[in-house]
C-alpha cells in the first residue's frame, strides 16, 4: 500500500489528500493532516474523490465517428484526422472558424498548452472554458475594481473575521471546508449574515438571514452601502487614500433607501438596517459569495456592488477582511490564470498589447492573433450560425452544463469537426467526430490552483486505463502536427515556461511546491507567495468604485409562468455528474433528479413529496420528482443541474451579461404541472 | 520472550522483516504520518496516523471476487490476499481489531475479513506519549496493549522493550536476534512507570458511562445542524465497519465491498423513500448508539476505543467527546489540529 499526496478534484477549496494505492489500484482517499486548507478534514466528496478512478465506464481508447457509430481507433489515426480536419477548416475559412474549450478540471499545464495551441497553432484567440459560466463576472468586476480578479485573502483568514456576509453561496454544501472556517469565526463571536433566497444550512446558523427576490441583489447591496455611509460607518480614510469614484458611487447608491430596497428585493427594511450596522460596525468584515451572485445577466454589476461595499468599509487588505469569491472547480482559478480566456494570455496579460504578444511570440516561435476571440457561448452561437466550423472540447460537457441545452446540441451538430477529450463518455462525446480518452487527476502529474490562489501539485498514483493518456501528451503531439513547436520533457518543464512568461507565477517551480503549495502572486524564486492581496496598494494604484444601477431581471413571473426557477448544485453531486454519479455512495444519496418547492405552494397544487411534476419554461421542460423544502421561498423552485435525464439547462435563459458574457442561469420564469402517475 | 532493541537498530529490524513479508509501518510524509508499505522511509512512531490500521483488514474498497461471463456461464475468481505485518500499531487500534474479530466472527463468520486477518501479523507499540485527542485509558483500550498481538514494543527511551506473545512474535525476534540485547528488570520497571504516566496524562472524564451521560443530555438536532455530513468520523474510526456491496461491470466485472457510513441519509433510506433517521441529528445519535449501546450488547465491549480520530477529523464545531457545540468552540483556537 502506497499513499500518494495529491489535491482534491472537486471544488475550489483545493484540499490536500492522500490517495491510497494497493495492488496498482486506488482503494481510497484520506485528508492530509498538514495541508493548510484541509488540516485533517474533507467533505463527503473529498473522502470519496478517487472512487470513480477505476470505473469500468472509463474511456479506454480513441474513437472516430463512422456514421452513427464511434469506432475504436488508434492515437495516431485520431490525431492525424484531428490535425487534418482542423488544417483544412483553417485553410478554407480562416483561423477564426476554429476554437477550443479547455477544462477547469484540467491542470494548469494542460490549460497553458491548450491556449498556446489555440494561439500559435490554430491562430485564434477563440479559447475559453467554463469560468464563463461561473466567475467570469468576478474576473471582470474584481479585475476592474481591485486590479486582480481573484480572492483577496486566504480562506483561513476568515476565521479571524468579526462579520461575514455570505451572498448567494450554499457554503456548507458546496464548499464545506470554507464553511468550517466561517463557523469557526462564528464560534469566536463573529456575526454571520447570509443572503440567499433559499434558507440554506448556513442560513439556519446565521445571526441574520436575508431572503431577497432572485436577481435583485444590486438593490439591497447599494442599500447597505447607502445606510453604512449615512450612519457614518464608512472608512473615510480608506476611501480617501485608496479608492477613486466614491462620490459618484454614493450618489447612485443613495437612491436605494431601505424602503426602496425592500420594495425591490422583498427584504424587510429593518433587516437591511440591521445588516448594514452589523457589517459597518465590524472591525474586520469579509464578503463571501458564489454563483448566486455571478450567474445573472448583470453578474458583473453585482460583483462590483459587493466590491464597492468592501471598499467603502475599508475591508480589503487585512487579515479577516476581503472579498472571497468561491470558485466551483478545483482549477477554474488556474484555467483563468493560464489564459484559457479569449482576451488574455497567462497571468491576465492582454492579447491586445503588442508588447505582450511580442514576448509570447518570441518564446513560442510564431505569430499571435491580436483580436480578442469569442467567449464560450459566443463560440457555440457562431457554430450555430455557421461561422465557427471546428471545435476542440477538453473535459467539459456543455450539452448538460451550458444554458439552453437544445440550442447547444444544435450548435455542436452544425460543426464540421468536433473533437472531445474526456475521461468518461458524456452527452457531449456522443456528438463528437473524434473522442480522445484522458487521464484523470490520479493518473498524471501537474498543478491545480485553488480558489485562494494556492498553486499545488497533483501526483500520478496509478496508470490511466487502456490507451488513455495524460492530456499533455496529445496536446503537444497535436500542436506539433499543426506545425508549431511543443517540446516538453515533463509537466514541471511546462511550469518553468509558464513561470518565465507569467509574472504572477514567476517564482513558481515544482521544486518549490511543497505540501502547502504557493499562493500567487509569487513573482520571484525567493518570494514566499502572497496570502493577502492589496495590503498596502492595489495593482493599479487605487481601487475603483463604480456606481451600479439595479435593472429588473430579464424574466419575471407572470400569469403564464408564475414561478421563479433557480438552478444549482446538490451537495452530493458535481456538475454534470460524470464523476459523482459513478461514485456509489454519492449516487445513493441523490439518485434521481428533483425539484424543490415550498410546502405551501405544493399543498395548493396538491403536490406531495415524490409527486412527478413537469417544470416548464419558455425554452423547454423537464420531468422530475417534487421535493418539499421549507428552505425554498413561496413562488420559487430550485432545480439541480446534474442529471441528464432531467437537464436543468433545457430550461435556463440565455440572455448574457454584456460585460462578462455569463448567461442568466439563476432566474427563469417557470410553471409546474402535475404529471399523470 | 522479552528482549531489548536499541533505537538505532529499528530500521535494521524492519529491513530484516521486510525481506520476508510486506511490512506496513507508520511513516512520516509531507501530509503527516501514514501507514504504508515500508521501504526505508523515515518511521514516525510519535504521531498517530489519521487513517486507522484497520483499513488493512477491512479495505475502503475491496474486490470480493471477479466475475467473468463466457458463453452464458459465469466463472468467479477471488483475489490473492497479501500477507502483511502491521508494525507500530497502537493499543487502541489493536483493541479495535479485537472488537472487529468479535463482530465479524459471529456466525456466520465473515470470510473476506478473516482471510485478511489470518494473513496478518500484529506488532503493537504501547503509547508512552498519547496525543491531545486521546482518551483510550477511560475506555480500557490503552495506553498499554491488553489484547492479543504477536509482538509488543514499548519505547523506554534509548530503545524498545520487545515482548513476544505468540509463536509468530518469537519468530520475528529470533529472525533478528543479532540486533537484540537481553531485556533487564530495569527495562520492565521503566515500561510500567512510563505507561502509568501516560495513563495519568489522559483526561479522566471520558469513560463509557460518562459518554453515555453526554448522549442523554445532548441536543442532537443542534449538533445535526453543525454537522456537514462528510462521513469523516466513520472513515477514520477503527471500529466503524459498515459496508456496501455493489457489482461493477456488465457482463464481466467485480463484486466490490466499499466502506459506508450511517452518517449518510442513503444508508438508512428505504426503497420507497421513507427514512427512519431523517435528520442529521438523528443519524449522529445513531452513530453514538451503535458504539455505546449496540456494540456493547453484541461484543461485551464499548464500540469506541478512545483514539479521538473523529475529533481530529470533524470539520464542524462539534466536540465529539462531550457532545457539545460550545466547549469545542472554546478550545478551538488553542487546539492543535496539526
Amino acid at each position: 500500500m502506497e499513499k500518494v499526496i495529491s489535491t482534491c478534484i472537486y471544488c475550489g477549496c483545493g484540499c490536500g489528500l492522500l490517495l491510497h494505492v494497493d495492488g496498482g489500484r486506488i482503494v481510497g482517499a484520506s485528508p492530509s493532516l498538514t495541508h493548510p486548507m484541509s488540516r485533517g478534514s474533507l467533505c463527503i466528496k473529498g473522502w470519496l474523490a478517487a472512487d470513480f478512478v477505476g470505473h469500468p465506464d472509463r474511456l479506454r481508447s480513441p474513437l472516430i465517428r463512422q456514421g452513427d457509430l464511434l469506432i475504436k481507433s488508434t492515437w495516431d489515426e485520431a490525431l492525424a484526422l484531428t490535425a487534418a480536419s482542423l488544417r483544412s477548416i483553417q485553410k478554407e475559412f480562416g483561423p477564426q472558424a476554429l476554437g477550443i474549450l479547455t477544462s477547469a478540471k484540467g491542470t494548469n499545464e494542460e490549460n497553458y498548452l491548450l491556449m498556446k495551441m489555440a494561439r500559435v497553432a490554430l491562430g485564434t484567440n477563440n479559447v475559453d472554458h467554463v469560468a464563463r459560466l461561473c466567475h467570469a463576472p468576478t474576473v471582470a468586476a474584481l479585475g476592474f475594481a481591485l486590479g486582480s480578479g481573484a480572492m483577496t485573502g486566504s480562506i483561513s483568514s476568515l476565521q479571524s473575521s468579526d462579520a461575514i456576509l455570505v451572498v448567494g453561496s450554499n457554503t456548507t454544501e458546496q464548499h464545506p471546508l470554507v464553511a468550517s472556517y466561517i463557523l469557526r469565526a462564528r464560534s469566536r463571536g463573529a456575526k454571520l449574515i447570509v443572503v440567499d433566497p433559499r434558507k440554506t444550512r448556513l442560513a439556519e446558523l446565521a445571526d441574520l438571514w436575508l431572503s431577497p427576490r432572485q436577481g435583485t441583489d444590486v438593490a439591497w447591496i447599494n442599500c447597505l452601502l447607502n445606510i453604512i455611509v449615512k450612519q457614518d460607518l464608512a472608512d473615510m480614510q480608506f476611501i480617501k487614500e485608496r479608492t477613486y469614484g466614491f462620490v459618484e458611487t454614493l450618489h447612485t447608491a443613495s437612491a436605494y433607501t431601505a424602503e426602496k430596497a425592500e420594495e425591490i428585493s422583498g427584504i424587510p427594511a429593518a433587516d437591511l438596517v440591521k445588516a448594514a450596522s452589523i457589517f459597518g460596525l465590524a472591525g474586520r468584515g469579509a464578503i463571501v459569495y458564489a454563483m448566486g451572485v455571478t450567474q445573472h445577466f448583470r453578474g458583473t454589476d453585482i460583483v462590483q456592488a459587493l466590491a464597492n461595499l468592501a471598499l467603502v468599509t475599508g475591508n480589503v487588505g487585512r487579515v479577516g477582511t476581503g472579498v472571497y469569491p468561491l470558485r466551483g472547480h478545483q482549477n477554474v482559478q488556474g484555467a483563468c490564470d493560464m489564459g484559457a480566456l479569449p482576451n488574455v494570455l497567462s497571468g491576465y496579460q492582454q492579447v491586445s498589447s503588442p508588447q505582450v504578444r511580442a514576448k509570447f511570440a518570441e518564446a513560442w516561435g510564431g505569430q499571435l492573433p491580436c483580436e480578442p476571440g469569442l467567449t464560450a457561448l459566443e463560440m457555440l452561437w457562431a457554430a450555430e450560425s455557421g461561422s465557427l466550423k471546428g471545435l476542440i472540447i477538453v473535459g467539459e460537457n456543455p450539452v448538460l452544463s451550458y444554458p439552453h441545452t437544445s440550442r447547444v446540441q444544435k450548435a455542436l451538430n452544425e460543426l464540421e469537426f468536433l473533437a472531445v477529450c474526456d475521461i468518461f463518455p458524456t452527452e457531449t462525446t456522443a456528438l463528437a467526430d473524434v473522442v480522445l480518452p484522458a487521464a484523470c487527476f490520479a493518473e498524471k502529474n501537474g498543478t491545480f490552483t485553488s480558489t485562494e490562489r494556492r498553486v499545488q501539485r497533483i501526483r500520478k498514483a496509478v496508470d490511466p486505463p487502456g490507451e488513455a493518456r495524460a492530456e499533455m501528451e496529445w496536446i503537444c503531439d497535436l500542436t506539433r502536427r499543426l506545425g508549431a513547436i511543443a517540446e516538453y520533457s515533463s509537466p514541471g518543464d511546462v511550469m518553468d515556461e509558464i513561470a518565465s512568461l507569467t509574472p504572477i507565477y514567476g517564482g513558481i517551480s515544482y521544486e518549490r511546491l511543497g505540501p502547502e503549495g504557493l499562493q500567487w502572486p509569487c513573482p520571484t524564486k525567493d518570494h514566499p507567495g502572497t496570502g493577502i492581496l492589496h495590503a498596502s496598494s492595489f495593482p493599479h494604484g487605487r481601487a475603483r468604485l463604480r456606481p451600479v444601477l439595479y435593472l429588473d431581471p430579464p424574466e419575471t413571473p407572470d400569469a403564464d409562468y408564475p414561478f421563479m426557477l433557480t438552478t444549482g448544485r446538490s451537495m452530493y453531486h458535481f456538475h454534470t455528474g460524470t464523476m459523482t454519479r459513478r461514485t456509489s455512495l454519492l449516487d445513493r444519496e441523490v439518485p434521481t433528479p428533483f425539484v424543490e418547492i415550498n410546502p405551501e405552494d405544493a399543498r395548493l397544487m396538491d403536490i406531495r413529496d415524490g409527486t412527478k411534476v413537469r417544470v416548464e419554461t419558455r425554452r423547454g421542460s423537464v420531468s422530475v420528482e417534487a421535493r418539499l423544502a421549507e428552505g425554498v421561498s413561496k413562488g420559487d423552485l430550485f432545480l439541480p443541474f446534474h442529471f441528464s435525464e432531467a437537464p436543468a439547462n433545457a430550461l435556463t435563459a440565455q440572455c448574457l451579461d454584456p460585460v462578462s458574457k455569463i448567461a442568466e442561469l439563476k432566474v427563469s420564469a417557470a410553471r409546474l404541472k402535475k404529471e399523470a402517475p | 520472550m522479552k528482549a531489548f532493541l536499541p533505537k538505532d537498530q529499528l530500521p535494521l529490524l524492519l529491513d530484516a522483516l521486510g525481506e520476508r513479508i510486506e511490512v506496513i509501518a507508520p511513516v512520516s510524509t509531507d501530509a503527516g504520518p501514514a501507514f504504508v508499505t515500508w521501504h526505508g522511509q523515515p518511521i514516525d512512531l510519535k504521531d498517530k496516523p489519521l487513517s486507522p490500521i484497520t483499513e488493512f483488514l477491512l479495505p475502503h474498497k475491496e474486490a470480493l471476487f471477479t466475475y467473468i461471463q463466457e458463453a452464458g456461464r459465469y466463472t468467479f475468481k477471488e483475489e490473492e490476499i497479501p500477507s502483511r505485518l502491521l508494525f507500530g500499531i497502537r493499543p487502541c487500534d489493536l483493541h479495535a481489531i479485537a472488537l472487529l474479530d468479535r463482530i465479524f466472527g459471529r456466525e456466520p463468520p465473515d470470510q473476506a475479513y478473516f482471510r485478511r486477518r489470518r494473513a496478518t501479523a500484529l506488532v503493537v507499540q504501547n503509547c508512552t506519549s498519547p496525543g491531545k485527542e486521546c482518551f483510550c485509558a477511560g475506555l480500557e483500550a490503552g495506553p498499554e496493549a491488553k489484547d492479543p498481538c504477536d509482538l509488543q514494543l514499548t519505547d523506554i527511551g534509548d530503545g524498545f522493550l520487545c515482548q513476544a506473545e505468540t509463536p509468530a512474535g518469537i519468530l520475528i525476534l529470533n529472525a533478528s536476534r543479532a540486533l537484540l540485547q537481553p531485556a533487564l528488570p530495569g527495562h520492565l520497571q521503566e515500561r510500567t512507570k512510563l505507561l502509568q504516566k501516560a495513563r495519568r496524562a489522559m483526561p479522566q472524564d471520558r469513560s463509557c458511562s460518562q459518554i453515555r451521560q453526554a448522549m442523554e443530555s445532548a441536543d442532537w438536532e443542534a449538533l445535526g445542524r453543525e454537522c456537514i455530513s462528510c462521513g469523516g468520523c466513520s472513515f477514520v474510526c477503527p471500529v466503524c465497519h459498515c459496508f456496501n456491496i455493489l457489482d461493477l461491470g456488465v457482463p464481466d466485472g467485480q463484486r466490490l465491498r466499499c466502506r459506508d457510513s450511517c452518517m449518510f441519509s442513503g444508508f438508512s433510506r428505504l426503497t420507497g423513500g421513507a427514512n427512519p433517521r431523517r435528520t442529521q441529528g438523528q443519524r449522529l445519535r445513531h452513530w453514538y448508539q451503535e458504539k455505546f449501546d449496540v456494540i456493547p450488547q453484541i461484543t461485551g465491549l464499548p464500540g469506541c476505543v478512545g483514539c479521538g480520530r473523529c475529533h481530529l477529523t470533524c470539520p464542524a464545531a462539534i466536540n465529539r467527546v462531550d457532545l457539545s457545540v460550545a466547549s469545542r468552540l472554546m478550545d478551538d483556537s488553542s487546539e492543535a489540529r496539526r
